[in-house]
C-alpha cells in the first residue's frame, strides 16, 4: 500500500486544525510510524497491513468525511489492529520534536525531557491544614 | 557466587533487601545469599533524560510483564481477571516502577474481624510495626509531615513534605470547603538534598520509570549498599526455579542462570521476597508440602479513577505524580454506609504530552475532527483522584498454579482468578460519587471515571496469609510456612487484610520485623 494511503489515514486520526495543530499525515509522520509500529508492538506491521486491508479501495478518493466512517468501521471490525495502530500514530505525533515545539509555544511546557531540570514548584503551605488539625484524630483505635 | 550460604533469599526487592540489611547487621556471623532473577537498573541514566521518555512507559518500563517482556520476565495467565499483574523483575523490584506513594496501614488494619466481623486479625499489631516503620522511613528516605489526625502520632519524617502545585492547592481548598480529611501525602522521596548520594527532588514528574537523581527511593538504592556493606552477597540474573526439601525441611534452591546453566545452592534457612505470584509458584515446586490454604484469599487494590479537567492550566504535568495530597476521609468502616471497610482519595497530577492522549490514568483521547482542542483541554490542566478500594480476602479470589504448562524458565505459569467483590464494588461506587464530588468543588468543569483500572494489580495481597493457627493459615506471625519451619515469606502473600492504601511501608516494616526474630532464633539454635 503507498504512503499516500497511510498519508491519509493519519490525517484522519490526528486532522488538526486551524489553531497550528498540524495534521499527522502532513507533517510527515509515516516513517516514524512505521519505527514505533516495530518498536512497540510484535505485530505492529501486520496490524497496520490489517487496517489497510480493511479500507475500501477508493478511500484515498473519499472526502473526509467519508474517510472517517471508513476508519471508524475498522476500529469496530479490527479493533486490535487498529488500536495498536492508533497508539503508534499518537505515539508518532506526540514525541515529534516539531510537535513537542508547538505544545511549548501553545502552553509553555518545554520541548525537553522531563529530567535533569525538572520543574519549580512551590513549598507545601501548612497553613491550609489548621481545619484539618482543629477537627481532631479520626482513625479508629483498637482494643 | 559465596560458597554454602546460610541463608538464601529469593528476591531483591522491597522486602529481600531490606530483610537482608537487617539480619546481616544483626547477625554479621551469617553467610546471606540474595538471589535476583533480574539485573540492575541503571536510574542514573534513566529514560525520563530522553526525548522519547514518554515511550518507555509502553515498553521496558510498562508496570505489566506480559507487556513488557523484558528478559527476567515471566508470564502470567491475566485471562481470568480485570485487573492485571503489575510488577518488576530486577534489583530494587517494584519499587523500580513505582510512585513512591508511602502511607502506613493504620491500627485499625490489623484488627478487621475483631472490629468489623469480616476476615481476620492480623498476628502482629500495629504498634508492634512502627518502630520497624521508623527504620524504614529513615533509610528509605521520607517526606511528609507530622501530625496527621488520620493516623496516630508518630516520628517526625525524615524529609519535609514535596511541594504544592495549583492543583493540589485546588484540591486542599476544596476538601476544607467540604469538611474532610487530607494531607499531604508520605512520599518514599528526598524532598531535600540532605542525605549523601542523594538529591532532592526536583519535580520532574514521571517517577515511574526510575530516577536519575536518587530522590525517589527503591529498595536497590536505600539498601542494596548497605546491606553489601553488612556483608550480605548479590547474585543477578539468577532464576530461582525449585524449593528442595527434605524430610520437612527446605534444603536449598535449584536456579536457572542466563546462559541456561542449572545449580543447586543449599542452604539452612530459606526466605521467599519476591510477590505473591512468584511465591505461590516456588511453593508449588516443593515436594510432600501442601496447605489447602496457598492460593486463596487474593486481594488487590481495584482503583477508579476519576479525573477533572480545569479551565486554569495547573500545569499539572509537573511534580510527582503520585505524591500530593490524600484524603482519608472514607477510610474507615461506617455503619450509615452499605459496605464494610472504606477507601483512599489519592490525587494524581496529569502527565506528559503522549500519556494525556493516550488516556494516561484516564481515558484516550478522541481521534478525528476535535482531538487538537480535546488535546488543548486537556494537557496540564487535569488533576485525577484513585478511589483506591480496600478489598476484603475472598476465596474465590485465588492465584492458580498450571504444572503442566511452563515458562521460558521450565518454570509453572500461574493465574490471577480474581473478580470484584460486593462489597468491593459498592466501596468503589460509592468513592466515586465522593470523588467526582471533591472535584467538582475544586472547580473541575468535566469529569471522565474510569470506573477500573485495568493495569493496576500493583499490590497483590494474601493467598500465603499469617496466622497463629496452622489450620487457618499458611505461615507464622513471623513468616515461616508451617510445617517447613526453615522457610520464611516475608512478600504481601502473607498479608491477612489489604487497608486501602499502598503496603511498602508495612510490608517492609514486616521484613525488618521478620530479620529479627530470625537472627533471634537462630542465636538460640
Amino acid at each position: 500500500m503507498p504512503d499516500e494511503t497511510i498519508i491519509a489515514v493519519l490525517d484522519c486520526l490526528i486532522p488538526g486544525d486551524a489553531t497550528g495543530w498540524p495534521a499527522a499525515g502532513q507533517h510527515g509522520l509515516v516513517p516514524r510510524l512505521h519505527e514505533l509500529l516495530e518498536l512497540l508492538s510484535a505485530d505492529g506491521p501486520a496490524q497496520l497491513q490489517t487496517v489497510l486491508s480493511h479500507l475500501p479501495e477508493d478511500f484515498l478518493t473519499l472526502p473526509t468525511d467519508q474517510q472517517t466512517i471508513s476508519l471508524q468501521t475498522v476500529e469496530s471490525t479490527a479493533p486490535d489492529a487498529f488500536d495498536t495502530v492508533l497508539k503508534a500514530c499518537y505515539s508518532a505525533y506526540y514525541t515529534d520534536p516539531g510537535i513537542r515545539r508547538i505544545i511549548e509555544q501553545k502552553t509553555g511546557y518545554e520541548a525537553r525531557p522531563p529530567q535533569p531540570l525538572g520543574y519549580e514548584m512551590e513549598p507545601f503551605d501548612e497553613s491550609l491544614l489548621e481545619p484539618v488539625r482543629a477537627r481532631g484524630p479520626i482513625w479508629r483505635k483498637v482494643p | 557466587m559465596v560458597q554454602s550460604p546460610d541463608i538464601v533469599i529469593v528476591g531483591a526487592g522491597a522486602t529481600g533487601l531490606s530483610f537482608a540489611w537487617r539480619l546481616a547487621k544483626q547477625r554479621p556471623d551469617l553467610k546471606i545469599l540474595v538471589l535476583e532473577r533480574g539485573g540492575h537498573i541503571d536510574q542514573r541514566q534513566g529514560p525520563s533524560l530522553s526525548d522519547d521518555w514518554e515511550l518507555a512507559l509502553q515498553r521496558e518500563f510498562h508496570a505489566n510483564p506480559n507487556i513488557r517482556r523484558n528478559s527476567a520476565d515471566y508470564p502470567v495467565d491475566e485471562t481470568a481477571t480485570p485487573i492485571k499483574p503489575a510488577f518488576f523483575n530486577a534489583v530494587g523490584g517494584s519499587t523500580i516502577r513505582w510512585g513512591a506513594h508511602f502511607p502506613r496501614f493504620r491500627p485499625s488494619d490489623f484488627k478487621v474481624h475483631s472490629l468489623d466481623g469480616v476476615a481476620a486479625d492480623w498476628p502482629v499489631s500495629y504498634k508492634t510495626l512502627v518502630p520497624y516503620m521508623d527504620i524504614n522511613d529513615s533509610i528509605m528516605g521520607v517526606s511528609g509531615l507530622a501530625g496527621d489526625p488520620g493516623n496516630p502520632p508518630r516520628a517526625e519524617r525524615p524529609h519535609p513534605p514535596l511541594g504544592s502545585c495549583a492543583g493540589s492547592l485546588r484540591l486542599a481548598k476544596a476538601a476544607n470547603r467540604l469538611g474532610w480529611h487530607w494531607w499531604p501525602a508520605d512520599a518514599a522521596i528526598n524532598s531535600t538534598d540532605a542525605e549523601p548520594g542523594r538529591d532532592g527532588c526536583n519535580n520532574c514528574g514521571p517517577c515511574g520509570m526510575g530516577c536519575p537523581r536518587h530522590a525517589r527511593a527503591s529498595a536497590d538504592i536505600a539498601y542494596l549498599a548497605r546491606a553489601q556493606e553488612a556483608g550480605v552477597t548479590l547474585s543477578t540474573h539468577n532464576v530461582v526455579r525449585k524449593i528442595i526439601t527434605k524430610g520437612g525441611a527446605a534444603t536449598g534452591v535449584e536456579t536457572i542462570n542466563s546462559d541456561g546453566r542449572t545449580e543447586e545452592i543449599s542452604c539452612k534457612e530459606l526466605v521467599l521476597a519476591g510477590n505473591a505470584i512468584s511465591t505461590n509458584i516456588l511453593l508449588t515446586t516443593m515436594s510432600n508440602w501442601e496447605n489447602p490454604l496457598l492460593g486463596k484469599g487474593l486481594m488487590l487494590h481495584p482503583t477508579a479513577i476519576v479525573t477533572g479537567f480545569f479551565a486554569e492550566d495547573l500545569k499539572s504535568y509537573s511534580g510527582p505524580f503520585a505524591t500530593s495530597i490524600i484524603s482519608q476521609e472514607f477510610y474507615e468502616t461506617d455503619p450509615k454506609r452499605k459496605f464494610l471497610r472504606g477507601f483512599q482519595l489519592q490525587a494524581l497530577r496529569g502527565q506528559g504530552p503522549l500519556s494525556t492522549a493516550l488516556g494516561g490514568y484516564g481515558q484516550r483521547l478522541n481521534w478525528g475532527g476535535g482531538h487538537a482542542s480535546a488535546f488543548a483541554n486537556a494537557f496540564g490542566k487535569s488533576m485525577s483522584l484513585t478511589v483506591t478500594c480496600e478489598d476484603l480476602p475472598e476465596p474465590e479470589n485465588r492465584i492458580e498454579v498450571d504444572t503442566k504448562r511452563q515458562d521460558q524458565f521450565g518454570m509453572p505459569i500461574a493465574k490471577m482468578c480474581y473478580r470484584l467483590g460486593a462489597n468491593t464494588r459498592q466501596i468503589r461506587d460509592y468513592g466515586v460519587e465522593r470523588a467526582s464530588e471533591w472535584l467538582r468543588t475544586a472547580g473541575a468543569e468535566r469529569l471522565t471515571v474510569t470506573p477500573l483500572s485495568v493495569q493496576a494489580g500493583f499490590h497483590i495481597m494474601g493467598t500465603a496469609t499469617m496466622g497463629s493457627e496452622a489450620r487457618s493459615s499458611v505461615t507464622g506471625h513471623d513468616g515461616r510456612v508451617h510445617g517447613i519451619d526453615n522457610l520464611t515469606v516475608i512478600d504481601a502473600s502473607v498479608f491477612v487484610t489489604a487497608s486501602p492504601v499502598n503496603p511498602t511501608s508495612t510490608l517492609q516494616a514486616l521484613a525488618l520485623r521478620a530479620a529479627d526474630l530470625m537472627g533471634r532464633r537462630l542465636a538460640q539454635t
